[in-house]
């Protein structure tokens, strides 16, 4: 690989990214809501008093954070303080800054996501090769029509569905929560092992359904590939039924959906959203639930721009990468 | 020699096992390490559901109830201890942090003495000194911080002139401060211990390092643990108060407060003992959870309407700025069109109570209300009654055009509702089906700005309630008010956007007024009502009530209607007060 297409690839993200931090500055912004004012009345709502001089606190709100400055130099700052990875601070959670209420939400969106979402993959795509392959066991035939349906079925739903029956019906698993009451977070094998029964029913929700999509964009590719040349020719000689699904079809089936699997992992922090509400998960996707219901501009900002910073990274890695994973694909000038 | 095989640049195969590594690595929610606090046995333990956010706690590290992200409800209530407290249902002030008070004859000075033998749970003593750091502070600090403004107003400075008294010097007469300070419902000032706060940004300071012993506090609760998932205070061995006698020392030796992860998940893990007390639910829900679990049970028992008043009556409010609003009688009109007990049956269940004026049906103030009774049979705000609605838009030249709605010179008497919480779906659809049907062409919306516009006054009509008076009618009086001489600076609530000169005045003067002098203070309420009721700046619909679950299978004696020494929500500041009444079941 050339630097030069390393530069321009590097470029591109760049610019990426600063088109879509400028548009997560102003989208918030168009609600035209102020922050600092739906904090103080919401706080005020659930106490049921409006204290005095609410107006007076959101001016003296609104200098602290900037917001009393005209829109391009607002925009400058923020600018400015991405560069520097500064979020600001939570102005529904003020003094809690953006930055640290991203990093204790993001190892529990990555670990519940990022594990569903290898899974699926796993899971979907092995039952995808299977499905088209056939020498495969007659009985997988019937997977499909399952695939189909969960496939269809949104993930917030089926989680609530298998809320009432495995934790409702028959309690089997917690209903909430990232840990058991009174737990205190610690590294010991009981509380990873309490974190991970906590997380079944989620990630359940998430890989039933999504296991359905990797198995069918599988099979699709793989029907293709076992009509090539090469397939023929592997037969052809004679080859072991195993080597030719794994080394002849698997492997060149499964690069699109390598492509996926990059796209998706980028999303992981964006995805599921309602899986988290849903099970009260302290993932990332809460934590943009409540940012935007409170109107929070600066942790909105801070989260999405994670996210396509994430999404962005993704895709980069992935194209950089790809040529190390397919041999045919070279960023040599011919 | 990029051909050499022995360095070779990483293959296939190492991408792919480092990459399995780094995700292993990465998925492991790696989180700060706390020590594990030993568990007391669940029957000392209470757990309860509150608030929180989409399940999680945000403030976790909030305990400073003066920062913009903290709320005294979700924990800080159990911290800091009050002067006194104040239950509406006992109509009783127990003097805690403070003995005594006393005003002199003008109000203008207000001297407390502070009680001897109290410590901060750092071991520094608490004095006077705090309480009058607390005072100036917030003087100083206005709208940086809750409770500034109303400190600012009327506090010229306070003075501790010896170890446990305090003299607060005011800027204008101010009868009412003390009860203002004391902890009732979520009004009060918190007190902060002076050693820690000084010389902190109030704005900024947590107040929150466990290691530390923060926060700091001279109530028996210690902040053990507190993470998005829950926060979890141990009780101290010793507490001031029950060496004083004040209080018992509380049998909860442990007490969780989760996040509410919503209604389902609450009524089940009720069902399943493993919580002790809930977040409100809707009456809908309560009958499936008393069948699963006998022993759950509400303020008033296992019957409608499973909860107690709260002090928050809710009311159909109209913007008296906007044509044809600002026409008292389109106001009554609308009055008479809304059948209250057709919204109680089926937007409650039946499980509520109509209010006839915007403050609740507490004691303390049943006899300014029997003082009114002439009035409210003149101008009943309960009466439902078509024909009477309709000869009031009649006179002021509304007619029902071909499609039953009424009109005015081509334009349709259109009344847009907004609503918030669970009032606004509860009781939205049911009273815009209601005025539909008296020809008036209505809508309800549950804004996300709501907050934001009804405060702004950009609504026509909305549904929302009325934080005032618990004991007396001046604090109710005033949320009408459009101006005030009596409070220079004043700030005014006034949703209604509804102004009369006459009305500001005798507001004004109750001002002034101490609680105490009922006789007084009836009289002027009167001539407020003679003004406010034909009028109507809002119309009136139902009480609103908190439908707590509790759970008496670990514990007993939670505050009931047949023992009801203060109202039952954790989340207000006399919550304290529960914790040290409960006994193991």
């Amino acid at each position: 690989m050339l630097l030069i297409d390393i530069l321009k690839r590097c470029g591109v993200f760049f610019v990426i990214v600063w088109l879509a931090a400028t548009l997560n500055f102003f989208l918030p912004k168009l609600s035209g809501q102020d922050p600092v004012r739906t904090k103080l009345l919401q706080q005020a709502q659930m106490g049921g008093y409006v204290q005095q001089g609410i107006d007076e606190m959101v001016k003296v709100y609104e200098v602290r954070f900037g917001l009393d400055r005209p829109l391009w130099q607002q925009y400058l700052s923020y600018i400015s303080d991405v560069v520097r990875g500064d979020f600001n601070f939570s102005i529904a959670n003020y003094p809690r800054t953006v930055a640290d209420m991203i990093a204790e939400s993001i190892p529990w969106t990555i670990g519940l996501l990022g594990i569903t979402t290898l899974l699926s993959f796993v899971i979907g795509t092995i039952l995808g090769a299977l499905l088209a392959w056939p020498r495969a066991p007659r009985w997988m035939a019937w997977l499909m029509p399952p695939l189909w349906a969960l496939h269809a079925i949104p993930f917030f739903l089926l989680g609530l569905i298998l809320m009432y029956l495995l934790a409702f019906q028959v309690p089997l698993l917690p209903i909430f929560g990232g840990y058991s009451i009174g737990v205190t977070p610690s590294l010991t094998f009981t509380f990873v092992l309490d974190i991970i029964r906590h997380a079944t029913l989620p990630a359940l929700s998430i890989i039933l359904v999504a296991v359905g999509g990797w198995a069918l964009s599988m099979r699709g590719m793989m029907v293709t590939t076992m009509g090539e040349d090469y397939v023929l020719f592997a037969e052809g000689k004679g080859l072991r039924s195993l080597t030719i699904f794994s080394r002849y079809c698997l492997r060149n089936a499964i690069l699109p959906q390598i492509t996926a699997l990059a796209l998706a992992l980028g999303q992981i922090l964006s995805g599921a959203v309602l899986v988290e509400v849903i099970f009260g998960y302290p993932g990332i996707g809460t934590l943009l639930f409540q940012a935007i219901r409170e109107n929070d501009h600066f942790l909105i900002q801070g989260i999405v721009f994670t996210v396509i910073v994430s999404l962005g990274l993704a895709t980069l890695i992935l194209d950089l990468l790809y040529p190390l994973l397919d041999p045919r694909i070279t960023y040599k000038r011919t | 020699m990029s051909d050499n095989p022995t360095r070779a640049a990483p293959g296939r195969r190492d991408l792919m096992k480092a990459s399995l590594l780094a995700g292993t690595a990465a998925a492991l929610p790696w989180q700060s390490v706390d020590a594990q606090p030993a568990a007391p046995p669940r029957n000392r333990t209470m757990i309860l559901v509150w608030a929180g956010r989409e399940g999680r706690w945000v403030d976790f590290e909030l305990w400073n109830p003066y920062s913009l992200g903290s709320n005294h409800q979700n924990g800080p209530n159990l911290i800091y201890e009050p002067l006194a407290y104040y239950s509406a249902f006992a109509d009783k002030l127990h003097m805690w942090l403070a003995e005594s008070y006393e005003f002199t004859p003008d109000f203008r000075k207000l001297t407390i003495k502070t009680r001897k033998g109290i410590t901060w749970s750092d071991g520094k003593p608490f004095s006077a000194e705090d309480v009058a750091f607390t005072l100036n502070s917030l003087r100083d600090l206005g709208p940086k911080v809750r409770w500034g403004i109303d400190v600012n107003q009327a506090v010229e400075k306070a003075t501790a002139t010896d170890a446990n008294t305090v003299v607060v010097d005011f800027k204008m007469p101010s009868p009412r401060f003390f009860m203002f300070m004391s902890y009732k419902y979520d009004i009060g000032v918190y007190i902060v211990p002076k050693h820690i706060f000084e010389g902190q940004d109030w704005t900024t300071f947590k107040h929150f390092d466990i290691a530390k012993g923060m926060p700091v506090t001279t109530g028996p609760w210690r902040v053990t643990a507190a993470s998005p998932q829950q926060k979890v205070f141990d009780r101290a061995d010793k507490w001031w108060a029950a060496e004083q006698g004040l209080a018992p020392l509380p049998q909860v030796l442990r007490n969780i407060w989760l996040p509410n992860a919503g209604e389902q998940q609450t009524a089940q893990l009720l069902i399943t003992n493993q919580i002790d007390a809930g977040t409100g639910m809707q009456p809908a829900t309560f009958p499936t959870v008393f069948r699963q679990n006998p022993k759950i049970i509400t303020h008033s028992g296992q019957k409608p309407p499973y909860g107690y008043r709260d002090w928050w009556p809710i009311a159909l409010y109209v913007n008296n700025e906007r044509p044809p609003f600002d026409d008292k009688d389109v106001r009554w009109a609308i009055s008479y069109y809304i059948n209250r007990q057709q919204i109680i049956d089926v937007s409650y269940l039946g499980a509520s109570e109509v209010s006839p004026l915007p403050m609740p049906d507490y004691a303390p103030l049943q006899p300014y209300k029997d003082h009114i009774k002439d009035l409210l049979q003149k101008y009943d705000t309960l009466a439902f009654d078509r024909r009477k609605g309709d000869a009031l838009l009649t006179a002021k030249g509304f007619a029902k055009g071909s499609d039953g709605v009424w009109a005015r010179g081509g334009q349709k008497l259109s009344l847009d509702i907004i609503g918030v919480g669970s009032t606004g779906p509860a009781i939205g659809p049911v009273l815009v089906e209601m005025l539909r049907r008296a020809g008036v062409d209505a809508s309800i919306s549950l804004p996300p700005d709501f907050d934001d516009r009804f405060q702004k006054g950009q609504y026509t009509g909305a549904i929302y309630g009325h934080g005032g008076s618990v004991s007396e009618p001046y604090n109710t009086l005033k949320l009408y008010q459009s101006a005030s001489v009596a409070v220079p600076g004043g700030h005014q609530v006034n949703f209604a956007r509804w102004k009369n000169a006459a009305y500001d005045k005798i507001v004004d003067q109750m001002f002034v007024v101490p609680p105490t002098d009922q006789a007084k203070l009836k009289d002027l309420f009167h001539q407020a009502m003679e003004i406010w009721l034909p009028e109507l700046p809002d119309i009136q619909i139902v009480q609103l009530h908190h439908r707590i679950p509790m759970n008496t299978t670990y514990w007993t004696n939670w505050p009931t209607a047949e023992n009801p020494y203060v109202n039952g929500a954790h989340w207000h500041l006399t919550f304290p007060m529960v914790l040290w009444n409960l006994k193991p079941a």
